[in-house]
């Protein structure tokens, strides 16, 4: 990927180049230099060992052939460490078996420590580090990040992309060295042995090379496209079964197999053709090595012939070239694993380069005690540039009052929520607790003096008891049910298989809306605090049980500010103040009473609630302009 | 890079340990291997008959391949041992260029062998998705309620590749691979058996390294994968629950849990490495001692004059074809053991029968009038727990029922009998005085319009989200549907019109929105009967109002049946069941059921909140 290419997500706000992310990915490396060196030495040794090794056959084959033959050359022992001549044939034979099970088995300990090694090095030193770091990153990012990139693509962050990272050091710097070090020391051993033989026999290897890369840069999109076809067709399986009921209920069931059918035949034939690609490659590459061989069966046969090479350094040369054939290919695999490492690289970078704009201050206002006393001054807020949620919105409240908060979809209710906790901070005015600018208080304490009930519950795979004490992992069994209590919900627990300690399943689905709500209400009130936002809590709730969420939120108001985003008049009617909010400003403000003496937004919703139709066209002309 | 490093609270930390491992996710309770066995086989040899001619080519040049390869190495030791070890060049020149073209001949053979096993692979994975495809469509609703989402789509891929590994490489890899040691083994023991002798003892240690190992590195392999999913399920809940998080500043402890996760997955991956840190040496070494007794034996035979140089070469060379063929049989091995685990899920699948289906003589319906009746109709999901008892009731064409009633009063069971989605299992649903049961289901289905009470929408434009119910409809229709709704501005409203994106499961909609398309939806194939469970959702007062105008549309001249949570549907039914337990327990319209001040009466004083 060029840098200034955008990724597939559009996140990348301005790449960093090539280079720049390769110096960071080394100094990553570097980091873990220590184990670097050792498995890089430790492979070097072993491949230092295997090369040989390998010659010890070969030898073998030259002393019976120096023996039986007449006229056959002696052989030729590495390193000057040929045998004493009084040692008849069958000792050498015997010292040359020991010598090689010896080296086998040192070998093998060796290759068991580097692999332990460089499991080590990229399952224990560099991934964990690398994941704890970006999740701890991604949990203290600002909602503007998590608005502006889908969950799918960050999730793979953590995930896929750090994978992708780190195989730039085992995959591109071990394997990349190992190679390097490999076809030096295969090629400077065959040349030693006989440098043209050696030149003869290689002379074919960059034609290899050439056809690997080119192969590989024309499969990776391909693999690319698969993948994506598979990713079609499996998300018509998901959307298939997921939307069943509705399926079944259109008779609809045949359309949607052939949908399925036409999906599936797009990834047979795509692949196909990858198969025709794949199946001439691999036997062409295989017939290129096997000239090698002939190359070297027939001038080293010559050589042989001519005694200017011995029988058994022909025989490891065989060895020697299947290997280095081996390594040429690896090539083409460091350089695909290079560029996968640096995008994956890039994209890890940018979540830990990322700006956390929401920030304690440096010198924060720590208060002993919260009263509760919310102000907003001429608050103003956008999410971009021509996206104006809030507008010049002012208002105050008493500690202990309740405020609701009417308006339609994209009215700024949520938002105007969202700003008291510091999701967001406001693009102009300022909004005032107890007397102080929230962006000079600490955030932690602010955070834990704003309780917050969602609109979807958003319970967590844990046990009942854990979910309530989410702000507060800590708290003991009698807090717990206190808060379980106060939002009428500490019953329904006790009736549970395993009342307090039973787990509650991805997304809670075992239990129903007003009752996650309900628990959603405990886990806002368990920390005590002086503000509680409820942000349309009975928004996903069967009408059923609506009530019971409404007694929940009752009791749990009681003595604090509260601000609730509410659509049914049950909820408005209890407010000491009501908003009315559209596009961004406040339209309407006062109590039930008096807003039902003026004829407007209010009145009208008021009075269709209440089985009054007349307004109803009325209504829904007037919210369209 | 070191974010985590600061601020460590060793007693929050020691909370959250242990808590984030326990765990189990969707699917870590299927076995990944089953022993073989010649049933199974015999079904895939069976399935694979549709590709006759590509499975008889396929065998034909696997067992060419067989003996091709051992017979490349037999020429380059042929030419090392003979021509070459005597002197002789011109020889050694012919013995190139016959290896040459032998090897050109033995590539160009791979390609095909290759190539068609693939195709051959390729094209039963394409049948059985297709096939399974077919065959979860044709299954009635109840066996949806039963399975995960994820199982579906676990069986049509990891399943089916193992199925894939079986038919593609299992068997032809593991005949290329055995005709490749026998070949070598009856060529070494033509040219010395005792020799033979000894590296077969070698065998069956290779076998059992191999074997030992494959197993538990599968079993490492599968606590990796576990552990993985445990930490990215955790990322999911992380990252969609964000706002929780920090609005209940857990983001520390929540490291703390994570890091727990990851280490757990780390000391999996390192079990991994650690049994292929010992595996492969072992394989490697053996080769070496056999390499070491070659050159003992050989070496002893040849120099009393047993044994040839020419034999010694030729078992170096074809020892490592033996060898070699060895672990590729025993990885194979342990394919076909997971392919069988994937086969029999696969095929369990497609095995299972419907609990129901139309009848042979099912009757294609003409156009509807409308007119629904339960005849004591009882239902039940599971034996022995009813959900509807003896319920009895009309509707005449053009009628509204509303239903009313608490949470498992039966109310949505009721409207999934008149849908057809189940068959009572007792009594009788008649439509238009038909049986349900003896009803052609797609000609019924294709008059009844249901607007679901998750309001789902499939990945893809408003346009085709619409048009999904009746998929001949012309664009003009789609947009009549939308018009007569009175909702022509809201869609041209969304940024693309009728060509809006609606995100995966509606996602990039609001409620209101989503709703209003399901209604357009209902309302295009003109349907007899309209079918309504009303989202329990509340939404903003003016896209209530719209959606009322709309319902108000959508019922009118249809036999309707709706779960009603707004008092305007209600008010305006023909009829109101109020269920209790599965029965009915009032009927009657509004008026009448408020005089009565039953069950109905409390119920709508606790909605007007009065």
């Amino acid at each position: 990927m060029s840098p200034k290419e955008r990724s597939p997500d559009g996140l990348t706000a301005e790449a960093a180049s090539n280079a720049q992310v390769l110096l960071r990915l080394l100094k990553l490396a570097w980091r873990h230099r220590v184990r670097c060196l050792l498995v890089l030495s430790l492979q070097s040794l072993l491949l230092l060992l295997g090369v040989w090794g390998l010659s010890f056959g070969g030898i073998g084959v030259d002393v019976i052939r120096h023996h039986l033959q007449a006229g056959a050359p002696l052989p030729r022992w590495p390193l000057g460490l040929a045998p004493p001549a009084s040692l008849d044939t069958w000792h050498t034979l015997l010292a040359l078996s020991g010598l090689i099970l010896a080296m086998a088995l040192f070998r093998g300990c060796l290759t068991y420590v580097y692999s332990i090694q460089a499991g080590k090095l990229v399952h224990m030193d560099v991934v964990p580090a690398v994941r704890a770091d970006v999740y701890a990153k991604l949990q203290r990012l600002s909602f503007r990040f998590f608005d502006a990139h889908a969950s799918g693509s960050i999730i793979n962050r953590v995930t896929r992309d750090v994978q992708l990272l780190r195989s730039f050091v085992d995959g591109v710097v071990i394997q990349g060295v190992i190679m390097a070090l490999s076809l030096l020391l295969y090629a400077a051993y065959m040349f030693l042995t006989h440098p043209g033989l050696t030149a003869a026999s290689l002379i074919l290897s960059p034609v290899l090379a050439i056809i690997t890369n080119r192969f590989s840069k024309w499969a990776q999109p391909e693999y690319a496209k698969n993948r994506k076809l598979v990713d079609d067709m499996v998300l018509r399986i998901a959307e298939g079964t997921k939307g069943i009921h509705v399926l079944k209920v259109f008779g609809q069931e045949r359309k949607e197999h052939e949908r399925f059918v036409e999906r599936n035949l797009a990834v047979k034939e795509q692949q196909t053709a990858i198969f025709r690609a794949v199946s001439v490659y691999g036997p062409s590459v295989q017939f290129l090595s096997q000239l090698n061989v002939a190359v070297l069966l027939g001038y080293g046969g010559w050589l042989v012939c001519e005694k200017e090479l011995t029988l058994g350094s022909l025989i490891v040369f065989t060895g020697l070239l299947q290997q280095f054939g081996v390594q040429v290919r690896t090539m083409a695999t460091v350089v695909d694993v290079l560029q996968q490492s640096l995008s994956g690289a890039r994209r890890v970078f940018e979540v830990l380069d990322a700006q956390v704009e929401v920030q304690s201050p440096s010198a924060p206002v720590r208060p002993s005690r919260i009263q509760g006393a919310l102000k907003f001054e001429n608050v103003s807020f956008a999410f971009g540039p021509e996206q104006a949620a809030l507008n010049d919105i002012t208002f105050e409240l008493k500690p202990g009052q309740c405020v609701a908060i009417l308006g339609g979809t994209g009215s700024g209710k949520s938002t105007l929520l969202s700003l008291i906790p510091r999701f967001y901070d406001p693009t102009a005015g300022r909004v005032l607790l107890d007397g102080v600018d929230l962006r000079s208080l600490d955030l932690d304490i602010l955070r834990r003096n704003v309780g917050v009930v969602f609109q979807e519950s958003l319970l967590f795979s844990a046990t009942v008891a854990e979910n309530i004490a989410f702000g507060k992992p800590d708290a003991s069994q009698g807090d717990i049910e206190r808060a379980a209590k106060v939002a009428r919900v500490h019953d329904f627990i006790m009736s549970l298989p395993e009342g307090y300690n039973t787990l509650l399943q991805e997304a809670a689905t075992n239990l129903s809306g007003g009752q996650k709500q309900r628990i959603a209400i405990a886990r806002a009130i368990l920390l005590e605090p002086a503000i509680l936002l409820l942000d349309d809590p009975t928004a996903s709730v069967d009408p059923d049980t609506e009530h019971e969420v409404l007694e929940a939120v009752d009791s749990a108001t009681a003595n604090r500010t509260t601000f609730i985003v509410a659509h049914r008049l049950s909820t408005l009617r209890r407010a000491d103040i009501i908003l009315v909010l559209k596009d961004g400003r406040i339209v309407q403000r006062g109590t039930h009473a008096e807003l039902m003496e003026q004829s407007g937004l209010y009145s009208r919703t008021a009075r269709l609630q209440t089985g009054d139709f007349d307004d109803l066209g009325l209504l829904a002309s007037g919210g369209i302009s | 890079m070191n974010a985590r490093a600061v601020n460590v609270d060793p007693a929050l930390a020691q909370v959250a340990k242990g808590r984030a491992l326990r765990f189990m996710r969707d699917g870590s309770d299927e076995p990944v291997q089953r022993p073989i066995s010649w049933a199974m086989v015999r079904r895939l040899y069976d399935y694979s008959s549709r590709h006759k001619r590509l499975r008889a080519l396929l065998f034909v040049f696997v067992a060419i391949r067989a003996v091709q390869v051992p017979l490349v190495t037999w020429i380059i030791g042929k030419v090392v041992g003979g021509p070459i070890a005597e002197g002789n060049f011109t020889n050694v020149l012919w013995g190139v260029a016959a290896f040459v073209g032998f090897e050109l001949f033995t590539e160009i053979v791979c390609i095909y062998r290759s190539r068609w096993a693939m195709l051959f692979g390729e094209a039963i994975v394409h049948d059985v998705r297709n096939d399974m495809h077919r065959h979860i469509m044709s299954m009635p609703l109840s066996f949806f309620q039963k399975r995960k989402v994820g199982r579906f789509i676990s069986r049509m891929t990891s399943d089916v590749d193992a199925v894939r590994t079986g038919v593609q490489d299992v068997v032809f890899v593991s005949v290329v691979q055995a005709g490749q040691a026998i070949v070598g083994a009856v060529m070494m023991a033509y040219y010395d058996w005792k020799l033979f002798l000894v590296m077969l003892a070698l065998v069956p240690i290779l076998w059992a390294i191999t074997r030992y190992f494959r197993s538990r590195l599968i079993q490492a392999y599968r606590q990796v994968q576990e552990s993985f999913s445990r930490v990215t399920a955790t990322l999911v809940e992380s990252v969609t629950g964000i706002r929780v998080i920090q609005g209940f500043v857990r983001e520390k402890y929540n490291g703390y849990l994570f890091e727990e996760l990851i280490v757990d997955h780390s000391t999996y991956n390192m079990q991994v490495t650690k049994q292929s840190a010992a595996f492969l040496p072992l394989l490697e070494f053996n080769g070496q001692l056999f390499l070491a007794v070659l050159l003992v034996l050989g070496g002893f035979q040849a120099l009393h004059g047993d044994v040839s140089l020419a034999t010694i070469i030729q078992f170096l060379f074809m020892s490592n074809l033996f060898f070699s063929a060895i672990p590729a049989i025993g990885g194979q091995y342990t394919n076909a053991l997971t392919s069988m685990a994937g086969a029999e899920r696969v095929f369990d699948l497609l095995d299972t029968k419907p609990d129901w289906s139309d009848t042979p003589s099912a009757q294609h319906l003409p156009t509807l009038k409308g007119r629904v009746e339960f005849r004591d109709v009882s239902f039940e999901y599971a034996p022995g727990r009813p959900v509807l008892r003896n319920v009895s009731f009309s509707a005449e064409p053009g009628q509204t029922i509303a239903l009313v009633g608490p949470t498992g009063s039966g109310k949505s069971t009721l409207i999934k009998l008149v849908g057809r989605l189940y068959l009572p299992s007792t009594g009788a649903v008649l439509v238009d005085g038909v049986d349900s049961k003896e009803i052609h289901g797609e000609s019924f289905a294709h008059q009844v319009g249901t607007v679901p009470q998750d309001n789902f929408l499939f990945s893809g434009t408003v346009r085709e989200n619409i048009r999904m119910s009746r998929p001949e409809a012309s664009d003009a229709d789609v947009e009549n549907a939308v018009r007569s709704l009175g909702l022509w501005d809201l869609v041209s409203e969304l940024p693309k019109g009728f060509d809006t994106d609606v995100g995966e499961g509606g996602g990039s909609l609001s409620l209101g929105q989503r709703q209003l398309i399901c209604f357009a939806r209902a309302l295009l194939p003109d349907p007899r009967i309209i079918i309504l469970d009303e989202a329990t959702s509340s939404v903003d007062a003016v896209t209530e109002a719209r959606l009322q105008l709309a319902l108000q549309k959508l019922l009118a001249g249809r036999t309707s049946f709706v779960i009603a949570h707004r008092l305007s549907t209600i008010r305006h039914a023909d009829t109101i069941l109020v269920m209790r337990d599965g029965e009915i327990i009032e009927r009657g319209k509004h008026a009448e059921l408020v005089q009565q001040k039953g069950a109905y009466f409390e119920l709508h004083r606790q909605f007007i909140g009065g």
